[in-house]
């Protein structure tokens, strides 16, 4: 019997190439979508659980809100560690980070700089924590001895030219030389490691042993012993604020109590987060690796499974519509003894026949495109064909929609009465089409939904990136590495300077651009209260930053050096002046310092207001900044005159060349480095944006078939009308129409979804545009128009038949 | 063999009820050759479709080889039609997918026959319609006749005990038509009961008794003396 299913199934499928193709069409872009996405979530899902007993690592967080500010961050104080490894029996093992960034590392007796991306210090036990192994070396010594590091296989090989590099002398940045002890085998893909490629002893850096409470700068993980209540852990760890921070705080404010702190509305905070959820739950300051979010995940899912029900849908409205050829059939075999559920296993072998060839297809589709997705993902994934459960799960997920596609055909099909399908009245017997209708209303509703969706994402970062941003990121070059040229960068800054198209040049430690920074406490000057502390930002700049980003002054000056009091003189910007409770006039001249508590504090004078910028991501709000008149040379910003930029660069670099022989001359324009930061939201606009175009392929191509089934259902009324005396154009209409009011049903269902929904999305942006009614309204245009486009072409064929034809077919 | 006891059936459209048949009551013995006639719309088909087991009455009772039908389920009028029963249409309802033998070869499978067995069975039917030739066609291949042949085939290839016939030469040329009644009436002989809906008169005259419908009424019943009288 199967073998009778299969042939007839087979011959039908060929004899409607027309029909199949839209059927295997439709469906492989739902499967090439899904498995695209689906590849795509599970490597998302698996970020860090590489490491072995990574059930067990935690990483410290801190919540803190001191002086008008609150954070969220990543890392914790040098001490809390150790302290931790000391306080509690549950906790096996700590390791402590310290990022140190970018890294110029030469060989000891080479001249010449090579870059490595991401550096940081690291505790000798962060081999036993991640379960690592060196590739050569020992992991007993390899991280212990200060002036030591090890280095990734791809770095040594890159250094080097060979993986084993043990023993070998690195001079890094040009000042210290350490020595290579171990070589490890590059960190995993998926891991919060993924960039590291350099890792140093930490034993070396005398912030790690110091026991400063108040810095925080390490990303701390911890080892629990195996069936450690986590959640019970919470309140013990929250216990080392009154046993640590609070002695320490009372070093600047004598006598305070814990209570007293809580009670001023401040809070400080200690939890910890599972090392595998770091991935996708944690948004922190200064996290060692950009993380992704669950709300991305959701989001995917929620278009793959639409893109996958959209397709099936498609295949039940083309089913039932092609129905009216099968009736005889249907009807026949009933007559002949033909049960239902024969007839129904029977259409379920023809729909899995076309689910195996859609399967073939997409994945055919799934590989075709894999690049494109990489790129548009921003990842190096690949279908993971060796996999036996890529198989397993793939072929069930298949055979799954194959039945879940058919089941509805196959049960509407099996219901066609014999008397009357036999009749030739088959027509009557499947007119029916209010299940078909509401299809079409829901594939036209979730492409609205979805065209909504990519256009409010649009323009939510058109709105970002051309915001006003308080000061100017266009036509600025970024030199990078400038720690390169150590005492040489004042100079380098000069000779740029005095190139032709280049308008002014700064020197600072910060752009405004988001970036890994801390926060300092400043007090003013007689309110020396912890109330009263104000958790700033200070950047050294050099007399050149403001006018160079084009910031704008709203009361004061900006530095002179000239003035010899300026050294200690202070800017702040409005959210600052809002936190001291005065106006920006009001501002100037008073004091604040930062080193209260000691015997002899420095007070420094406002001298001027400068408008809010923004400097984090527009994700947040403004928070309170200082900029001093500092020597810091970490960054160089040149603005420059319009025009062709490649000459001046090469000029910028020839200088650099001869100030620095040897040292690698890198730059950025800073409106590049700006849109990297809306990085996710680029690539979450153009996924949206592809998966968007697939589903209204797929609406389109449903909509295709049922209009080419409509027209021909209706020849006949067609012809009757065309001699009654309807013209071509009346005829289209009707058809078209018929179309069009189901599309309009779909627009008014989605548009509220969508529009609630995207207002959920909206929210997470501190900086967000209001969705207005032209958004809707192209939305439903492009429905509308695509519909036609869709449905008009089968509309006037039918209307443009000769109805002496379709009259003879009766 | 068919007993058929004050059969009513109404049609109900959201307004009006249609009453197709009214009161029938026909009786068909075993080896018979009946013909039904009458106007367009007398009640002809349905009265046939009810006797083949394809519609229900609404009233009445109808009792096939000591079976009631009347009120079975559709699967259990599935399960009493199976090789009992044989069709032939007028348009011969071929499935155009499957090749003559396929298509004969295709109650057989509905009765869980033997693949040996089946070809062995549609062989010998093909033969002897004359049609083995084209068995591995496609219905679209033939000519109508042939096609008729094809449809006569799968009736018969079961054996069944009755072959209803809906206008099996309205859609063929005189020529055929003669072929496909002597046909018909080959079985008849062999002793298979036929009961025919027909608007010829010359088809009539193949069979021993005329039931004439009117307005869902048996009106007259004529017996033909002579069978076959007009080859």
């Amino acid at each position: 019997m199967i073998k009778n299913h299969l042939k007839i199934a087979w011959r039908n499928l060929k004899k409607q190439p027309f029909f199949t193709f839209l059927n295997v069409f439709g469906l492989a872009i739902g499967i090439a979508g899904g498995l695209l996405i689906s590849i795509y979530i599970y490597d998302e899902l698996s970020y860090d659980t590489v490491f072995a007993d990574a059930d067990r690592i935690h990483r410290i967080n801190l919540d803190v809100k001191f002086g008008g500010t609150e954070s969220q961050s990543a890392v914790t104080a040098a001490p809390m560690g150790p302290a931790m490894e000391q306080d509690f029996s549950q906790v096996e093992l700590t390791t402590r980070f310290l990022e140190v960034g970018s890294l110029l590392i030469r060989k000891e007796n080479d001249i010449n700089n090579v870059k490595e991306l991401k550096a940081t210090y690291a505790d000798s036990t962060f081999f036993k924590m991640f379960g690592l192994e060196l590739l050569y070396g020992d992991t007993a010594t390899a991280l212990k001895d200060p002036n030591t590091l090890i280095l990734t296989k791809a770095a040594a090989e890159k250094h080097f030219g060979i993986d084993n590099a043990v023993g070998q002398r690195v001079v890094l940045n040009d000042t210290d030389t350490y020595s290579v002890t171990g070589v490890i085998e590059d960190m995993p893909k998926n891991s919060f490691l993924r960039e590291h490629s350099v890792f140093l002893a930490m034993s070396g850096t005398p912030e790690a042993n110091e026991g400063n409470w108040g810095s925080h700068n390490f990303p701390t993980f911890i080892k629990f012993l195996p069936d450690t209540d986590v959640d019970a852990f919470q309140e013990p760890l929250q216990g080392m604020f009154g046993d640590y921070v609070i002695p320490y705080i009372q070093r600047y404010f004598p006598g305070i109590t814990e209570e007293e702190f809580l009670a001023s509305g401040n809070y400080f905070k200690f939890s910890t987060i599972p090392l595998t959820n770091i991935h996708l739950f944690s948004d922190r300051d200064s996290e060692m690796s950009a993380n992704s979010s669950m709300q991305n995940i959701y989001i995917l899912t929620f278009i793959a499974i639409f893109l996958i029900v959209l397709a099936s849908v498609n295949f039940m409205n083309l089913s039932t519509a092609h129905s009216l050829r099968r009736a005889k059939e249907v009807g026949v075999r009933k007559t002949l003894g033909s049960d239902r559920s024969s007839l129904i296993r029977q259409f379920l072998v023809e729909s899995g026949l076309i689910t195996l060839l859609a399967l073939v297809a997409g994945i055919t589709m799934a590989m075709l495109s894999m690049s494109f997705f990489n790129s548009l993902a921003g990842k190096s994934l690949t279908i993971p064909f060796m996999n036996p459960w890529f198989w397993a799960i793939l072929l069930g997920a298949t055979i799954l929609l194959g039945v879940l596609s058919g089941l509805y055909p196959a049960f509407f099909m099996s219901r066609f009465i014999p008397v009357k399908v036999l009749k030739g009245t088959g027509e009557s017997a499947i007119s029916d089409s209010k299940v078909r209708n509401l299809l079409v209303v829901f594939q036209f509703a979730v492409s609205v939904f979805l065209i909504l969706g990519t256009l409010v994402v649009y323009q939510q970062l058109d709105f970002i990136q051309n915001k006003d941003l308080g000061y100017s990121k266009e036509q600025v070059l970024v030199v990078q590495d400038l720690s390169a040229l150590g005492e040489s960068a004042p100079f380098f800054k000069e000779q740029v300077r005095q190139l032709a198209k280049v308008k002014s040049v700064t020197l600072s430690s910060y752009l405004p651009t988001p970036s890994g920074r801390a926060n300092t406490s400043f007090f003013q000057e007689n309110a020396p209260s912890q109330e009263d502390a104000i958790n700033m930002q200070a950047w050294q700049v050099d007399e050149n930053y403001l006018s160079t980003l084009d910031m704008v002054l709203v009361a004061g000056r900006g530095f002179d050096p000239k003035i010899t009091t300026d050294s200690t003189a202070v800017i702040v910007n409005e959210s600052t002046v809002a936190i001291l409770g005065v106006t920006p006039e009001e501002a100037l001249g008073m004091r604040i310092s930062h080193d209260i508590g000691e015997s002899n504090p420095v007070y420094n004078p406002i001298i001027g207001v400068v408008k809010n910028f923004h400097f984090e991501s527009l994700r947040k709000d403004i928070g309170a900044l200082s900029l001093f008149l500092g020597t810091s040379a970490d960054n160089m910003a040149v603005k420059l005159e319009s025009g062709d930029f490649s000459k001046t660069i090469s000029q910028i670099e020839s200088i650099w060349k001869r100030i620095a022989p040897g040292q690698p001359f890198g730059f950025n324009f800073m409106d590049d480095a700006f849109d990297t930061t809306y990085k996710a939201e680029q690539n979450l606009g153009r996924v949206f944006m592809t998966f968007t175009i697939l589903s209204i392929i797929i609406a389109c191509l449903g909509l295709f078939g049922l209009a080419a089934f409509n027209a021909k259902k209706r020849t006949k009324e067609i012809g009757v009308r065309k001699v009654l005396g309807a013209s071509v154009g009346q005829i289209t209409y009707r058809l078209t129409m018929d179309f069009l009011k189901l599309v309009g049903v779909a627009i008014l269902v989605s548009l509220p979804l969508g529009w609630f929904a995207m207002n959920k999305w909206l929210e997470d942006f501190s900086y967000r545009i209001a969705i207005d009614w032209q958004v809707f309204a192209v939305a439903a245009i492009l429905a509308v128009g695509v519909a036609i486009l869709t449905v008009s072409y089968q509309s006037i064929r039918a209307a443009l038949t000769n109805p002496t034809k379709s009259l003879r077919m009766e | 063999m068919i007993q058929i006891k004050n059969l009513k059936k109404s049609f109900r459209t959201e307004e009006v009820e249609t009453l197709a048949l009214n009161n029938v009551n026909l009786k068909v013995e075993e080896g018979e050759f009946v013909a039904i006639m009458g106007p367009s719309g007398c009640g002809k088909s349905t009265l046939l479709n009810i006797i083949g087991m394809l519609d229900n009455p609404t009233e009445g009772s109808y009792n096939f080889a000591g079976h009631e039908v009347a009120g079975l389920r559709e699967s259990q009028r599935t399960q009493l039609r199976k090789g009992n029963l044989g069709f032939v249409f007028q348009s011969f309802n071929l499935i155009d997918e499957l090749t003559v033998f396929e298509n004969v070869e295709l109650p057989l499978i509905y009765l869980k026959m033997s693949k040996s067995e089946r070809k062995e069975k549609v062989m010998a039917v093909l033969e002897r319609m004359k049609i083995a030739h084209r068995k591995n066609h496609f219905p679209q291949q033939l000519s109508g006749g042939q096609q008729q042949r094809v449809a006569i085939s799968r009736a018969v290839v079961t054996n069944p005990k009755l072959i209803l016939a809906d206008e099996p030469t309205g859609n063929l040329d005189s020529k055929n038509g003669i072929e496909v009644m002597n046909l018909l009436t080959e079985l008849n002989q062999e002793g298979t009961t036929i009961v025919m809906v027909t608007h010829s008169d010359r088809d009539s005259h193949y069979a021993h008794r005329v039931v004439n419908l009117f307005d869902g009424q048996i009106v007259t019943e004529s017996q033909n003396r002579a069978i076959g009288a007009i080859i």
